[in-house]
């Protein structure tokens, strides 16, 4: 009962990233198609394996945050899945010629879930509230390119950046950050309150957030979007493991879910009364090889790693069917900004060769190296062992190391990742995914201690570049240095999949992995 | 001729619990001192192709989601296993036991430190102590073989130093001490002696409790590194394939029921034993 | 009893203070704060300092122990760093949660244990007791986690039928909360009733073994009337103790079933607030852990000294 739904829109996308970009409407639709004849009304029941730390868009990295915040929260623009940013609360843009200066049009008749309507002063409140460092956001960094943001009139603000940015309408997404009633953290614990009761635009109100227990959002009544969205209620429950959420979908008590192993797809796929989908993805699992770490520092070990990696093999023993090898490029990127393996040095397995770099590097008896992996993260289990015993055809002898995501923050973080699996994923824009992992210090935060120039000066040009055509060259250009110096290994995308009660119409899966698509799902009892 | 080791074994048919206990646990050490005389697959090997297989002739108790033979990884993690928690309760039952006994051999401040701290242990239930510890130090063998041992520390603790406050008031300590005998040599001599019995059974007893918590902190992922076959670890592997392939969680679990009850089965032989002296 | 208990009392609190600070420092030493947790991936140093300005990380730990534990002694046990909700409260709704499971569960194992334990006795060395002694070796050798695993499976599979999803106190429902509670009770009572029912069956049997027994069964004195008026007093204070451990055993063992289960209690916020360090919370639902053990302790204490006059004068 599996419906290949995987969705490739990405090519023909990245047109109108110049100034006056007001997109013609016919391109996507925002959060996901339009339904038909929907439904309206009525209550969605939706498992989650992990539940969000918190709710609060501005000082919560999480993914899990982010999934679900801007279902009540909006930016600026909508991140298309074509990779185009799309208007939200904004209505249109202007670029000034020097690519310094963005004029802002903002939508008219927008009110926040506390009642008040929305205006410049609110968004130039909130996207100066994040930008400063002194407020202890984890978006600052990627806000930093902004001098200053100001209220022209009560419907226009006007953002003055130091360096030219193609992506800042992509920042100016729903990943970091959103538009909230001006002076809203002036109050004393106003960050807590936000898990209490919501005070954005967005579609969705806050009812209740029970730790460990769900999250309940209803219909926010006066959303300026006409007829939207259809459901009344969402209601998320937290599930400790994926046994208890295939057996709650199983019997009904479910009624949507994404899986966050896909292979256990199996295990309802043959259930009647459920469709299983399956969605491409921006996010990538890579191995990381932090060169604080010795041998990584060695060019030529970390070459022969690559060549000593089957990707097929490790992506089957850790989603099976359900992925993409990927070369340089998460999968929901592939087609828009990916050069093709074939094009890109150290993709394809050669044993004699890796062991040929590790004599060369004077590791021709081979060595001991410990690979970190993350508590909790299914994947990485299987995906280590299989590695292992790759690892061990040219005389690594690999030490599993299982960590807690905390402790494996803090050596990400202190820059001592040494040799480990990660699990990310970015909005879909070269900028935005390569320039704070992969930029020299300072700035880039350059993880990996990878400390490449010609990398750094390519992915600055990129930024700079606002021609589609030149900027996909300067990309594919930074894939090539990428993957000759090995700073990472990308391995695969692990598709979306998600199931549904057939009764759940109309819900698609964003790339990102976030929930944009409740606001058009409907269900018809 | 010598009828003592006949008289052992007569004793040990007249209890049919230690008798059946001991037959259950011997076959277990078996495996794990020789796990590659009971299975010719490698507990760790994997086979993406024969991964979630059903129990077969070939696959005894089936494969795991990575292709690996169920059984061998429950053979070969019975070795895992049972020295975590035989390493781990010996550990606490030396350190409990010894500063047991010198708490309630000399008493005194000594008594009243010792005996505040170990309030403050037994002041957690076990499992969350477990829990505590190597969710705070991380999931790796070595914490897992700390938070472990000192779980049931202040078990052996009061056993010891219940015992040794007893044997200090008998006549024979204080007759040794009468004629100039030295504190540590009556502690060693006499005291210890006499403890020890007590402190093997209440071994033999927490064994059992000690390995159902070892395999509930590898069930909540706090236990061993990967690819390391553990009964625990290997139930947490599986417990997400429970509906397509229940064989991964039944059978280290059943292990685990096993092992339990072999050595319940000693350890009520023993207290038994005890009991009627 | 005054003297004792006050006595008690003062042990228990310097306890309780001693294991605060320790569960302070614990918790401290895991690498990876909450505020490393909150920057994830993203950040830079001004954004992260501030954050741990926010929270009082930047404090030394003494200054911080300091405050926590003033603010406790005035019954304000702080906010999540998380959740932004007040610890009592968080804490306060999963306690609801993990007493009443504790104390259903309690309440089966007592109603299924003890008869067991005394029907073993009365049949000793028959196949009855075998049976039941059988069924308690069983009980006591089962994972619990696995016991509710194999329910799980064993009632979805067979019955197409699983529990509800969300925890709902009897208070609003008593129909959703036992069917959402009868698999997680009955894989800890199965343990707990095994326990319980080995436990009688052994105080009955060396009841019944006491001299006066003997010699009031040679008398003729009418079997049903020596087992109430002399053997069940006599079991009925070991059985008191044993509840309370059985209690504090329960409280152990709920950290799994609730993680198994999905239950909002006790045990799953410690781990999951454990995970996102989110350390108030780790320290109240701690405290209240360990407190909950002393008051049963405590309560066991006094009950055993009711039930045995004898006692209330040593």
């Amino acid at each position: 009962m599996i419906r290949h739904a995987l969705r490739h829109a990405m090519a023909g996308a990245l047109l109108c990233a110049t100034a006056f970009a007001a997109p013609s409407a016919s391109a996507e639709d925002l959060y996901g198609p339009l339904a038909d004849d929907p439904s309206m009304g009525g209550t969605l029941e939706m498992g989650l394996l992990v539940e969000p730390p918190g709710l609060d868009p501005f000082h919560q990295a999480a993914d899990a945050r982010i999934r679900l915040s801007l279902l009540m929260y909006q930016g600026l623009f909508y991140e298309g899945v074509g990779g185009e940013a799309i208007p939200l609360l904004a209505e249109s843009y202007e670029v000034s010629d020097d690519g310094l200066t963005y004029t802002i049009k903002l939508r008219e008749g927008v009110t926040f879930h506390t009642g008040q309507p929305m205006s410049a002063e609110d968004v130039a409140y909130s996207y100066n509230y994040i930008r400063d460092p002194a407020n202890g956001s984890p978006g600052a960094g990627d806000f930093s390119m902004i001098e200053s943001v100001e209220a022209i009139d009560p419907t226009t603000v006007k953002f003055m950046l130091s360096v030219p940015n193609a992506s800042l309408p992509m920042t100016l997404g729903n990943k970091y950050g959103a538009v909230v009633p001006a002076g809203y953290f002036d109050t004393e614990g106003a960050q807590n309150r936000m898990n209490v009761e919501s005070v954005g635009t967005g579609p969705f109100k806050l009812v209740e957030f029970n730790p460990n227990s769900n999250l309940l959002l209803e219909k926010n009544p006066d959303y300026w979007e006409e007829g939207a969205p259809y459901l009344d209620e969402i209601n998320f429950t937290f599930l400790p493991n994926s046994a208890s959420m295939l057996v709650a979908l199983r019997n009904g008590r479910i009624d949507l879910v994404k899986l966050e192993r896909p292979q256990d797809v199996q295990q309802v796929a043959t259930v009647p009364g459920l469709e299983v989908e399956r969605w491409a993805s921006l996010n990538q699992k890579p191995i990381d090889l932090g060169a604080e770490t010795k041998p990584l520092d060695d060019v030529r070990v970390r070459q022969a790693i690559a060549l000593a990696v089957d990707k097929e093999e490790i992506k089957n023993a850790s989603v099976g069917e359900y992925g993409e090898v990927i070369a340089a490029m998460p999968a929901g990127m592939a087609d828009g900004w990916g050069v093709p393996a074939e094009d890109l040095p150290n993709m394809s397995r050669d044993l004699e060769k890796a062991k040929a770099l590790l004599e060369e590097a004077g590791y021709g008896d081979g060595f001991d190296l410990t690979l970190t992996t993350i508590n909790g993260y299914d994947w990485m289990d299987p995906a280590a062992v299989t590695l292992k015993q790759q690892l061990a055809e040219i005389g690594i002898n690999l030490n599993i190391q299982r960590v807690d995501i905390g402790v494996w923050i803090d050596n990400f973080r202190s820059k001592h990742m040494g040799f480990t699996f990660n699990d990310w994923a970015s909005q879909p824009d070269p900028n935005l995914l390569f320039y704070r992992h992969f930029h020299k210090q300072p700035e880039g935060a350059d993880f990996r201690n990878w400390n490449n120039d010609e990398a750094s000066a390519l992915l600055d040009a990129g930024r700079a570049e606002s021609d589609p055509a030149k900027r996909k060259a300067i990309y594919a250009e930074f894939q090539k240095v990428l993957a000759e110096s090995v700073p990472t290994i990308m391995l695969f995308s692990a598709d979306h999949v998600t199931v549904r009660n057939e009764k759940v119409k109309n819900f698609s899966q964003h790339p990102t992995g976030w929930y944009f698509g409740l606001v058009r799902t409907y269900v018809d009892e | 001729m010598s009828a003592s080791p006949a008289a052992h074994l007569s004793r040990l048919w007249r209890s049919p619990d230690l008798l059946v206990g001991s037959i259950l646990l011997a076959v277990l050490v078996l495996v794990a001192l020789f796990p590659f005389l009971f299975t010719a697959h490698s507990p760790v090997a994997i086979s993406v192709p024969d991964a979630l297989q059903a129990p077969s002739a070939a696959h005894w108790f089936g494969t795991d989601d990575v292709g690996r033979d169920i059984y061998a990884r429950v053979v070969y993690g019975a070795r895992v296993t049972l020295s975590i928690c035989a390493g781990s309760l010996l550990i606490s039952a030396i350190i409990g036991g010894g500063l047991g006994l010198a708490s309630g051999f000399f008493g005194g401040w000594l008594d009243q430190v010792l005996g505040r701290l170990i309030d403050v242990m037994l002041s957690f239930p076990p499992i969350i102590l477990g829990v505590i510890i190597t969710g705070v130090l991380g999931p790796q063998t070595g914490n897992l073989i700390l938070a472990l041992s000192i779980v049931y520390l202040p078990v052996f603790f009061r056993i010891a130093r219940a015992g040794a406050m007893s044997e200090t008031g008998q006549t024979y300590v204080e007759a040794a001490r009468s004629i100039g005998l030295s504190d540590g040599r009556i502690l060693r001599r006499h005291v210890t002696r006499n403890v020890t019995p007590l402190i093997l059974t209440q071994y033999m007893i927490l064994f059992p409790l000690i390995l159902q918590i070892q395999a509930a902190l590898g069930f909540l992922g706090l236990g061993v590194q990967p690819p390391t076959p553990d009964w625990g670890a290997i139930l947490e592997g599986g417990k997400d394939y429970i509906l397509f392939a229940p064989w991964i969680s039944i059978f280290p679990g059943v292990a685990v029921l096993v092992t339990a009850l072999a050595l319940m089965l000693i350890g009520r032989g023993l207290q038994r034993r005890l009991d009627s002296r | 009893m005054g003297p004792h208990l006050l006595k008690r009392l003062g042990a228990s609190i310097l306890t309780a203070l001693i294991a605060s600070i320790l569960v302070f420092l614990l918790v401290r030493l895991v690498p990876g704060d909450v505020v490393a947790q909150m920057m994830g991936q993203a950040g830079g140093e001004a954004a992260e300092r501030s954050l741990r300005e926010f929270f009082g990380l930047d404090q030394p730990i003494y200054v911080q122990y300091w405050v926590w534990i003033g603010n406790v002694l005035h019954g304000d046990l702080g906010t999540s760093w998380t959740r932004g909700m007040p610890v009592s409260d968080m804490v306060g709704k999963a306690f609801m949660v993990t007493l009443e499971i504790g104390i259903a569960t309690l309440a089966i194992a007592t109603l299924v244990g003890v008869p067991l334990g005394i029907v073993a006795a009365i049949y000793e060395g028959r196949t009855l007791d075998t049976l039941i002694q059988g069924f308690n070796l069983l009980g006591l050798a089962a994972p619990v986690f696995w016991v509710g695993l194999m329910l799980l499976v064993g009632v979805s599979s067979l019955l197409s039928w699983s529990p509800p999803l969300r925890f709902v106190p009897p208070s609003r429902s008593l129909a959703d909360n036992i069917s959402i509670l009868i698999l997680p009770v009955a894989s800890l009572a199965l343990l707990q009733a095994a326990a319980y029912s080995q436990f009688v069956r052994q105080n009955v049997v060396s009841a019944m073994h006491q001299e006066y027994v003997r010699t009031a069964v040679a008398k003729g004195v009418p079997v049903r009337l020596i087992f109430f008026k002399h053997i069940l007093r006599n079991v009925l204070i070991p059985i008191v103790t044993f509840m309370g451990l059985i209690l504090i055993q329960i409280l152990g063992g709920v950290v799994i079933i609730e993680s198994l289960f999905a239950l909002p209690g006790l045990g799953r916020l410690l781990l999951s607030a454990i995970e996102t360090r989110d350390y108030p919370v780790v320290q109240g639902a701690l405290l209240v852990v360990v407190v909950a053990a002393m008051v049963v302790n405590l309560v066991v204490d006094l009950a055993y000294r009711l039930i045995d006059p004898r006692l209330r004068h040593g």
